[in-house]
């Protein structure tokens, strides 16, 4: 049993779980099914292979630097005749990183990392006018998936890393589960085919998570001492001993 | 004489109208005398007023007068109407008792200027002292003419800084920005800005004439804006 880590940064990415029609949005972290289709395509994949054994590897992310949403307000005209299409609102995570990993047998891990180094399909980040900005390929690990999102360095950028001052921080991670299990959520992105006249996708069982790990660029951050009482004016009342009229 | 003190109700529009324009409060104090009092000489007593902001629900106004106020109109726009009123103290016996070699607690609220030129030849300009420790020397400049002298830090006590030498702090520094009508045409109007700031402090008293006189006329400049009101308590 290996994991491979894939790194995903970029000035946008967009990761959409159930959007249709004009409103395009984006889930908080990469989806599995993109994460799949990303693998297939590094592999020369056509749209209509057969996904069993990339679907059936198990699927974790870390939130290594969340991002901020945007929205794009978007137009578009038919190219030949003119026409303009519905205008629709996109939206993309600006500035996110995030540590994503697949856990699988050996050989299958081994293949994609052979592929994502040497990717028959350019990978990109959730939507094709979201390139990566920094390689993708982290690396296989012979550990499993849990102990990989523990493991890894943060990977955030070093100007969010000093501004975040603190030595240890908090970061959000979602690791797929067995269906079923006891307090997980489902999300629609267990991809089953897809062909693009008939994508389909399942439920996929996750945890939330939280973990703290190292700040390379955290300071030991001072303890304030305890605000010291603001001195009131002194008292002053002139009318001490006057003989009130 | 007289030394009246009147507390605001801050929840109140007209309290607000009146703290926020000196313009205004001042217009309202010298209508609380039913003879319109003379105009300043220097050298007779005055109305002098001053604002003690000690904290949000405390904002006390101090009139010291020849005459005694009747500050109905103000409590009606800006106090408690039914139950709140003013109190006015008898204050020439009071000053009658002063003498030389006293020491007390004192609070002034001043607007301490200097004239200025930026360069020879040119006329000089009334300009505010900005810094704690200007405001501070403005003080000490003051006190030989008006008779007392500010009570030194006793030698014991630490002086981290040379603005420690002496027992008075300088607070409240504020700077006011307001409107008032040209006396000479009246549609014209003149932006107003001053700076004041408030002592607290001890003083030994050297010549008790002087300090009546300042405690009467009082103590620098822009005194129809609530500055030089000075006023003395009992010292512990």
């Amino acid at each position: 049993m290996s994991t491979l880590a894939l790194r995903f940064a970029g000035p946008l990415q967009s990761w959409g779980v159930a959007s249709r029609f004009a409103w395009r949005t984006t889930t908080s972290t990469p989806t599995k099914s993109a994460v799949v289709g990303l693998l297939a395509a590094a592999l020369g994949w056509e749209r209509d292979a057969d996904l069993s054994d990339l679907a059936a590897l198990r699927f974790g992310v870390r939130a290594d630097q969340p991002g901020v949403r945007v929205r794009d307000f978007q137009t578009a005209h038919h190219g030949d005749t003119g026409v303009s299409m519905p205008l629709s609102y996109r939206f993309y995570l600006a500035d996110a990183v995030f540590l994503a990993a697949v856990e699988g047998d050996d050989q299958l891990i081994e293949a994609l990392h052979a592929a994502i180094k040497r990717p028959h399909f350019l990978p990109y980040l959730g939507r094709r006018s979201c390139p990566p900005s920094q390689p993708v390929n982290i690396g296989v690990r012979t550990l499993g998936l849990n102990e990989v999102l523990r493991q890894e360095p943060w990977l955030a950028s070093e100007w969010y890393q000093r501004r975040e001052r603190r030595t240890r921080v908090a970061l959000d991670m979602q690791i797929e589960v067995a269906p079923g299990t006891r307090g997980s959520d489902l999300q629609r992105d267990q991809p089953v085919t897809f062909n693009p006249r008939h994508r389909r996708y399942d439920l996929r069982a996750y945890h939330n998570e939280t973990i703290e790990i190292t700040n390379p660029h955290g300071k030991q951050v001072r303890e304030n001492p305890p605000r010291q009482a603001v001195t009131a004016h002194p008292a002053h009342d002139p009318t001490i001993g006057l003989e009130a009229v | 004489m007289y030394l009246t003190r009147f507390r605001f109700n801050t929840a109140r529009t007209g309290a607000r109208r009146l703290l926020t324009s000196p313009q205004i409060l001042h217009a309202a104090v010298m209508q609380s005398f039913a003879n319109v009092p003379a105009l300043p000489d220097g050298n007779s007593p005055r109305v002098l007023w001053r604002l003690d902001r000690n904290a949000n629900n405390q904002v006390l106004l101090y009139i010291v007068s020849p005459d005694r106020p009747d500050l109905t109109h103000i409590v009606e726009q800006a106090g408690w109407p039914t139950t709140g009123s003013w109190d006015s103290f008898a204050y020439a016996p009071f000053l009658d008792k002063l003498t030389a070699g006293d020491i007390w607690t004192f609070r002034l609220t001043a607007n301490p200027v200097h004239s200025i030129r930026t360069r020879d030849g040119e006329p000089t300009k009334r300009t505010a002292h900005i810094t704690v420790r200007h405001q501070l020397g403005w003080l000490l400049k003051q006190q030989e003419r008006a008779g007392f002298t500010i009570c030194e830090q006793p030698k014991e006590l630490p002086r981290p800084t040379d603005m420690d030498e002496y027992q008075v702090v300088v607070h409240d520094r504020r700077s006011l920005d307001f409107t008032k009508k040209d006396p000479a045409r009246s549609s014209k109007i003149n932006n107003v800005q001053i700076l004041t700031v408030t002592y607290d402090g001890r003083l030994r008293i050297d010549d008790p004439d002087k300090v009546r006189a300042v405690l009467t006329t009082g103590l620098g400049k822009a005194k129809a804006y609530g500055c030089g009101l000075m006023t003395l308590a009992p010292a512990q």
